[in-house]
């Protein structure tokens, strides 16, 4: 086996576990920690292909990962955290991750299977199937918790999904870097403004009602 | 394609329109600000309807063009901007403490509305995706402007749930480009590449993807709270335009897949389109606000009209021309909302009776808007309704067709028996009814109520060729 492949592989593994790992976790701090480290795992890969392929694009895109989704959204997550101590833990969930690691395993099988029914012919690369299993991984984040924050953790999971799907199989899909940036500037978007508007809005931070989003 | 320098102009100009606009909306001044938002929207539309008039199909560059699909969607576009920037000046004078100057709603309009014109003059399938992911950082802050809890939650489930419906789409577009190597939409519409898995598999992600922004069941969550907290000229364009726009991005991709639709495809949209207009016409019946029920109406037709892109023939021809008159009637609905807002301060349907006498203007365009966005002969949504269920029995699918008429018979009901106790109903006493409001705007919905009513009597020249080219470029044919 090459060893990009051993690379990809490992790292794949890596990324896989811990996207089984956010799912069973009620509590937000090692959620942040978990998709810094997800992010950190993604940026490695791209950082190794940069690497070997002499490749700018996927050097700059390695940088953002780091700076955007390991570091800096996670910074200001754990910040909110300290602000309110209510974030810390997603009471709901909490019940639920049982469930919730189960359901994320099974999906990831389903998801596993349909790719190699009917992409896998095409994408025959190793550990092709992964950004698929990741995507159905954050858009089951998305859906099954209520803590705000616990959901931009998803989105950002979801993020890390389209990275790896486009240099595992789109490597040359035209103005990536750009679309990253732009998924970025989002998140950026979600995390500094609407949650900053959400704390002017309903004054005090402990009106909780926010926390949960129902209704 | 043949380029015409002429038509690029009106390209450019429709982009630099709303852009510009969106930069000088940023002076101090409130009343250059308003003009300078004003004189933007007019010159998008004098754009708009003049490529549809010149019916130019052409590409300029690599990545920008046009053809009747998009003249058709631009046209809608432009029109509801317009009609949108000039009811907003009554509106905003009327919110206590907005969270947004109106300086800065404006340049965030103008620049909602770039996003959705950008989208549509694209040919890159990346920079239309890029176009409406746009929409979502452009309109989400406006949906706060009234500073409500309420209305920062819709936000964040707006930007969140639309957000991760478009990653879904992203890779429905790398799969498009790992197995076509292009992403230009109109070279490989020309020449589609020949039906495989890979591609099955992208239109279905693509349909979920754009469908979540479109309020497809079951991804339309963030619909009704976005709708029914948004200012309501937000909510006009929401409803009228930023709905169809992302249903364009999606057959963007549909228009990939070679003639005739492998059965697969079409039971997806079929299936997906009427679960969407049944569910929206049900549960609008519940809804105690009437901007969420004008919502839930707007997910309805969003079914139906991805009912007619399903079945193709002349319910596709249909599907286009009811979303082009509901962009109108549902505007002037949501007009006449705020009116109703601004004059009761609730949205309660329960806490408003006769608007008749109290804002007559209001009341008379809100019954007209209300009848069109239901399909009510002889509005132009009711001829693209009746085309979606004769297309349907042509084909065969008659079952579907009685669905459709269910969906619509429900709709109906609902939408104008609540309509109809606001506007007619008797004071009941429990809540002195203000004497009266402000009807100022009732002119620009009895307007657009017109438009819809124009588009169902009226043969209009250029648009119906162009409705009929725009068609036919899906597979579709005319009546």
């Amino acid at each position: 086996m090459p060893v990009t492949s051993e690379v990809s592989a490992l790292v794949g593994v890596g990324i896989l576990l811990t996207a089984l790992y956010l799912q069973s976790e009620s509590f937000v701090a090692p959620l942040i920690r978990g998709i810094a480290i997800q992010s950190l795992l993604l940026a490695v890969l791209l950082g190794w292909l940069a690497w070997t392929d002499a490749s700018p694009d996927l050097a700059i895109l390695a940088a953002l990962t780091i700076a955007i989704r390991a570091l800096f959204i996670p910074a200001f997550l754990r910040r909110q955290i300290r602000a309110f101590r209510w974030r810390l833990r997603e009471v709901h969930a909490a019940h639920r991750v049982t469930g919730h690691a189960l359901a994320a395993v099974a999906l990831a099988i389903i998801a596993w299977f349909v790719f190699q029914e009917t992409l896998a012919p095409v994408f025959p690369e190793k550990g092709a199937a992964l950004p698929f299993v990741l995507l159905v991984q954050g858009l089951l984040m998305l859906a099954t918790r209520t803590n705000t924050l616990v959901q931009v953790i998803g989105y950002l999971e979801e993020e890390n999904a389209i990275v790896y799907a486009g240099v595992l199989f789109a490597s040359t899909f035209p103005l990536f870097v750009e679309t990253v940036v732009f998924l970025d500037v989002l998140g950026v978007v979600l995390v500094g403004v609407i949650l900053s508007i959400q704390r002017d809005v309903t004054g005090v931070p402990e009106a909780a009602g926010l926390e949960e989003l129902s209704g | 394609m043949t380029a015409f320098p002429a038509s690029s102009f009106w390209v450019f100009l429709v982009l630099a329109a709303p852009a510009s606009a969106s930069v000088l909306a940023l002076v101090p001044h409130a009343a250059a600000s308003r003009w300078a938002a004003r004189t933007g929207a007019l010159l998008a539309l004098l754009a708009a309807a003049a490529l549809l008039v010149s019916s130019t199909a052409g590409r300029w560059g690599p990545y920008l063009g046009v053809d009747a699909l998009s003249e058709v969607f631009l046209l809608m576009v432009a029109s509801i901007y317009a009609t949108s920037v000039w009811y907003s000046d009554g509106y905003l004078a009327a919110v206590h403490r907005p969270f947004l100057t109106p300086q800065v709603y404006y340049a965030l309009l103008g620049a909602f509305a770039f996003a959705m014109l950008a989208t549509l003059v694209v040919t890159d399938l990346g920079l239309m995706w890029i176009g409406i992911e746009a929409t979502t950082v452009a309109s989400a802050l406006l949906v706060v402007l009234e500073r409500r809890p309420t209305s920062v939650e819709a936000a964040w489930r707006y930007t969140l749930i639309a957000s991760a419906g478009l990653t879904v789409a992203l890779f429905a577009l790398l799969l498009i480009y790992a197995s076509t190597g292009s992403l230009d939409a109109f070279r490989l519409a020309a020449s589609p590449p020949p039906v495989t898995r890979t591609l099955l598999m992208a239109v279905a992600l693509a349909l979920v993807g754009y469908g979540t922004k479109v309020g497809l069941f079951p991804m339309h969550t963030w619909l009704p709270d976005a709708h029914s907290e948004g200012p309501s000229p937000v909510s006009a364009m929401f409803s009228g335009v930023l709905l169809p726009t992302a249903l364009y991005a999606f057959l963007r991709v549909y228009a990939l897949v070679p003639r005739p639709v492998p059965p697969s495809i079409e039971a997806l949209l079929l299936a997906f389109g009427l679960l969407t207009a049944v569910l929206g016409a049900f549960l609008l019946q519940r809804q105690r606000s009437f901007k969420r029920m004008f919502a839930y109406s707007s997910m309805e037709v969003m079914g139906l009209a991805l009912v007619g892109v399903g079945i193709g023939g002349i319910a596709l021809y249909g599907a286009l021309l009811l979303l082009f008159a509901h962009a109108f009637a549902k505007s002037s609905a949501f007009y006449c909302a705020g009116n109703v807002l601004r004059a009761d301060g609730t949205t309660h349907i329960d806490d408003i009776r006769d608007l008749r006498h109290r804002l007559p203007r209001t009341a008379g365009a809100w019954v007209l808007a209300s009848s069109a966005v239901t399909g009510a002969p002889p509005f132009g949504t009711f001829v693209g309704e009746l085309l979606i269920v004769a297309g349907a029995i042509t084909a065969g699918l008659t079952p579907v067709a009685l669905v459709v008429i269910l969906a619509i018979l429900v709709a109906f009901l609902g939408v104008n028996s609540q309509v109809g106790r606001m506007v007619f109903g008797a004071p009941s006493g429990l809540r002195p009814a203000t004497p009266s409001g402000p009807d100022r705007g009732a002119g620009i919905a009895w307007l657009n109520v017109g438009v819809a009513l124009v588009l169902g009597v009226v043969a209009i020249p250029y648009l119906g060729p162009a409705l009929r080219s725009a068609a036919a470029l899906l597979g579709g044919s005319a009546p």
